[in-house]
């Protein structure tokens, strides 16, 4: 057995211990959970919309990935013990409980099996266990799922757009006619009947719980605070420049999971600054960070990959909060580049948000018009090499469409689904085909010659 | 065959001594452009070994690094004329990594430690066996990483040209089974981590 050394120094006897943390953890998310299974399970069944098994799954949901990253802590315990903790006593089930609440409802039960295995055996285990882990554990398992599963992610787009897809859709700038009014009001978007994931959803709990967290000492009170605040001042630095109100910035900072991943993600112990400075300049690259993946990538949601690469930081932000705790000089670099990012970025969003871009990829070789059918011949990047395509319009819909060059490797797959008549079939909802796995930059290439060939139609019928 | 063992296994450049990885992580993709890789690597290092362990008593000490890089660098450009001319597709695949063998850190490393003591038989067995134990390696990395991240196994695609047909096996597919993530640099991390601690594992368990 392995000896446990007390070495000399201050040692602070505190009643607040880690297991005292994590109940007070789970009684915060209680309220949330007991919504989302409202919301998602008691309504719809009261409504006759499912079934009994319907009545229950959001609760399975969490359960499943909680029940499952619990056992593998227990399996990593058995094989390495502890010196005085007991296996079957840890806090792993926490990592599964908040990976359902932040993965899209949506997620097929197998997916959800491989995202547990894997932000608790990557995310945490491979580490060393609990408090050795440098990143949050769930978003590891969430950032998994997005990356390999973005195709099978984003079924059903349609019926449910989130706030946030259907924010980029409309190309990263809207107007409240059509931003908030599909879901009602803002106060719809504070309590939460509006769609997203499980946890994410509403505000109000969200800010309840960090109250009472705040008050039992669980997390950091500045972080949440000023996050929430930098990407508040930062959007209302965009909408003024794009003519929109005060609901711009709020509509902002209610969808989506910034107040969630706020509260309960960023504020994580483990992954998280200590020090006072070290927390005010995380918080701030943070919302620097998310603005920055909103607006300025394809992404619609930012929050969880801003609190992933900022958990890489932790340990500089720390040096630097230590050291600037009695000279502040040695934290003025740190908090001159935030400021000037805030400012900056804002500026540059606000300006250039919305614009339309050009795909250096696709090319036009020629068109042809002969009366009110149009015939062109383009030639669009794809995986090796460019596809040559001949696509004719008539009366605004796509007739044909034939590849006439092509050196793509997977193109066995794309002939396999029968994907340019699924193309021809949603042509008016082009966005939202999904591409094919195993053949992903050819199907998008495809998509994409057909998208800019409309473009370029519509501009000439308007003209 | 006892050579081509310790290559992969004691001398292996990847798994033990970490060397090489910009390539190893960057042309995994496919199995195919590893296997073009690591072919291009092994010829270089062997025409490479040949020369410097040739004109190890004439190259002083201390500008021994400019002259063996200029001598790697001369081989990668015949190399690279030679594929932009006879194989521009798979001159395309490899893109800037096939330039950057003249600083890949096994060549440059084998040539200061090994070829500039040693003779010309010596030398042109090692650079085999070095050179062999890269090119099975990275085909490894690259065979999990396809498999797992695209749900193929590609044979011959670019380099048709020179074999005649296409050939790429297709692994059965569904909803969950390519795992994009595997096909991202991230993945590539990942898997190459995993490989060297099962490596490192096998070696444990071994001693």
């Amino acid at each position: 057995m392995k000896q446990f050394h007390v070495y000399q120094g201050t040692q602070i006897k505190d009643s607040n211990t880690s297991s005292k943390m994590m109940y007070h953890l789970v009684l915060s998310l209680l309220p949330i959970i007991l919504f989302a299974w409202y919301q998602r399970g008691i309504v719809p069944y009261m409504e006759e919309r499912t079934d009994i098994i319907g009545l229950f799954y959001p609760l399975l949901f969490l359960l499943l990935p909680s029940l499952i990253t619990y056992l593998m802590e227990v399996l990593f315990h058995i094989h390495h013990p502890h010196p005085f903790k007991d296996a079957f006593f840890n806090y792993g089930f926490v990592i599964g409980l908040f990976l359902g609440l932040i993965l899209p409802f949506q997620t097929p039960v197998v997916i959800l099996i491989i995202a547990s295995l894997f932000s608790s055996l990557i995310g945490k285990l491979i580490f060393g266990g609990f408090g050795c882990n440098i990143f949050n554990p769930a978003l590891i398992g969430y950032l998994f799922v997005l990356m390999s599963y973005g195709a099978v992610m984003s079924v059903d787009v349609v019926s449910s757009a989130t706030p946030l897809t259907n924010f980029k859709n409309l190309g990263g700038i809207g107007n409240y006619h059509n931003l908030v009014e599909p879901y009602g009001n803002l106060w719809n978007f504070f309590f939460g009947t509006i769609p997203g994931t499980l946890g994410e959803t509403s505000g109000l709990l969200c800010i309840l719980a960090y109250f009472y967290l705040c008050i039992k000492k669980v997390i950091k009170w500045k972080i949440p605070l000023i996050y929430v605040g930098t990407v508040f001042g930062m959007t209302f630095l965009i909408g003024g420049y794009q003519n929109l109100d005060i609901w711009f910035p709020i509509f902002q900072v209610l969808s989506g999971g910034l107040l969630f991943g706020a509260v309960f993600m960023a504020t994580d112990p483990v992954t998280s600054p200590t020090t006072p400075i070290g927390q005010i300049l995380y918080a701030l690259f943070l919302g620097i960070l998310t603005v920055f993946f909103r607006f300025g990538t394809s992404y619609p949601e930012g929050v969880m990959f801003s609190i992933l690469i900022m958990n890489l930081f932790v340990f500089i932000l720390d040096q630097v909060g230590s050291k600037s705790r009695f000279n502040f000089t040695h934290a003025i670099i740190p908090f001159f580049l935030a400021w000037t990012l805030i400012l900056g970025l804002g500026v540059y969003f606000g300006l250039n948000v919305g614009k339309e871009k050009t795909d250096s990829n696709f090319h036009i070789i020629s068109k042809e018009k002969n009366q009110n059918e149009f015939s062109y011949i383009v030639e669009q990047k794809g995986y090796a090499g460019n596809i040559k395509a001949r696509i004719v319009i008539q009366n605004y819909s796509v007739s044909s469409f034939e590849v006439l060059e092509q050196n793509e490797s997977y193109y066995k797959r794309v002939e396999k689904a029968d994907y340019i008549e699924k193309l021809l079939e949603n042509q008016k909802h082009l966005e939202q085909v999904d591409t094919i796995s195993g053949a992903t930059k050819t199907s998008t290439a495809l998509k994409n010659m057909l998208i800019h060939t409309l473009e370029d139609y519509e501009k000439e019928v308007h003209s | 065959m006892k050579i081509i063992w310790n290559g992969i296994t004691k001398e292996n450049a990847i798994f033990s001594l970490t060397l090489g990885l910009c390539s190893t992580l960057a042309v995994t993709t496919t199995v195919e452009s590893a296997y073009l890789m690591g072919i291009c690597v092994t010829i270089v290092l062997f025409f490479s070994s040949i020369v410097v362990s040739l004109i190890k008593k004439i190259v002083p000490d201390n500008v021994r690094l400019p002259v063996y890089i200029l001598i790697v660098g001369t081989f990668v450009t015949i190399f690279e004329l030679l594929l932009q001319t006879y194989l521009p597709n798979v001159y395309d695949l490899l893109g800037i990594y096939l330039p950057l063998i003249v600083v890949n850190c096994i060549v440059l490393g084998r040539c200061l430690s090994v070829y500039s003591k040693k003779g010309v038989t010596y030398s042109m067995l090692d650079s085999f066996e070095i050179g062999i134990g890269y090119l099975l390696t990275i085909l490894l990395v690259a065979f999990c990483r396809e498999a797992l991240g695209n749900g193929t196994i590609t044979l011959v695609d670019q380099a048709s040209s020179l074999f005649g047909a296409k050939q790429i096996i297709y692994l059965p597919i569904n909803d969950y089974f390519p795992m994009l993530f595997f096909q991202t640099p991230a993945g590539a991390f990942f898997t190459l981590g995993i490989l060297i601690g099962c490596f490192r594992l096998l070696k444990k368990v071994k001693k």
